[in-house]
């Protein structure tokens, strides 16, 4: 869906964000190009104009709880995370360039508050465990809609890789970021990102050597 | 299959691993939440905390103003003073006696 509003009204904006919301299409989830209405929304809070944050929750609310997700993999933590990461990007808003997609900035912000909870986790499991077996990092009950077989085998081969790499592998092969967006996002520069990749896609690889033996082509 | 095929076919499978709610209201709760959240006034400690952080700042680079300048006055005096004396010698009588402490 794709519409343009002239003027300077923003109570039909609202509306359309929410329907925008509603009807958000797979395409949305990987555009970050700028988007005039956007932009105005983005203008209008700045200039004290809260409810216009509407527009920018409803357009990249799903995929936000979807990066927080992949990489906590808890469903209450990720929509806590997703939460958190809205209100910073508001109060944090006069910094935000004029003219930039706000997309990359809030996903930026969501990865580094998921970040902080997976080292706060390690931290703790560091103290609390004695044994050399790691602590269950996922919660595989959020994926009860997946029914495909295949899908389940990658997410369990992405969920064994090392941390970084699981989580630069989901971002890349989850999320369908590329990589200098990635490197925005995790703070990590484009070279250290492919080397992720490049160590979790061996390992991948190896996890799912059946596939790629060509038995399923 | 080569690998790049192969990762390509991991990445259009792993599409399906996004997040989907499990209930509908999600989207919904959480955007009321964070309508809430920033709407919501100021309290106590956040209306204090506006108004004396930059208040503070001020403070600070005032005190810091005010010690570097006292530190340079002191500075730049201490010779003059030293010259001032030196100049004028200082000059004591007792009892008839008068006596001059010079340089």
């Amino acid at each position: 869906m794709q519409a343009v509003l002239e003027g300077p009204g923003f109570g039909s904006l609202l509306s359309l964000g929410r329907l925008m919301f509603a009807v958000q299409s797979e395409d949305d989830r990987t555009r970050t190009e700028p988007d005039p209405i956007e932009q105005r929304a983005i203008a209008a809070v700045k200039n004290g104009d809260a409810g216009s944050y509407d527009y920018l929750v409803s357009k990249y609310m799903k995929r936000v709880v979807s990066i927080a997700w992949g990489i906590v993999r808890n469903a209450d933590d990720a929509e806590d995370l997703a939460q958190e990461a809205f209100v910073k990007a508001y109060q944090t808003i006069e910094r935000f360039k004029p003219g930039e997609p706000f997309g990359p900035w809030i996903y930026r912000i969501v990865t580094n508050l998921a970040l902080d909870v997976i080292k706060h986790r390690q931290r703790f499991r560091h103290e609390e465990l004695t044994d050399s077996h790691p602590a269950a990092r996922g919660d595989r009950a959020d994926l009860a809609a997946v029914s495909n077989e295949l899908a389940l085998r990658i997410d369990a081969a992405i969920e064994s890789l090392p941390e970084m790499q699981r989580v630069v592998a989901r971002l890349y092969l989850v999320e369908h970021f590329e990589h200098a967006e990635i490197a925005a996002m995790t703070d990590l520069s484009e070279g250290t990102v492919r080397s992720h990749l490049s160590l979790a896609r061996a390992k991948l690889r190896e996890r799912l050597a059946d596939l790629h033996g060509g038995n399923n082509e | 299959m080569n690998e790049d095929r192969f990762f390509d076919r991991v990445r259009k499978e792993a599409a399906s691993l996004r997040y989907e709610p499990r209930d509908a209201f999600v989207w919904t709760r959480l955007s009321a939440r964070i309508r809430e959240r920033i709407k919501r006034p100021a309290d106590v400690s956040q209306m204090l905390a506006r108004w004396l952080r930059p208040a503070a700042a001020s403070f600070l680079m005032l005190a810091i103003a005010a010690g570097l300048t006292v530190v340079w006055v002191e500075h730049a005096q201490s010779p003059y003073a030293v010259e001032t004396i030196a100049s004028h010698p200082v000059e004591i009588t007792v009892d008839g006696d008068t006596f001059s402490l010079t340089e």
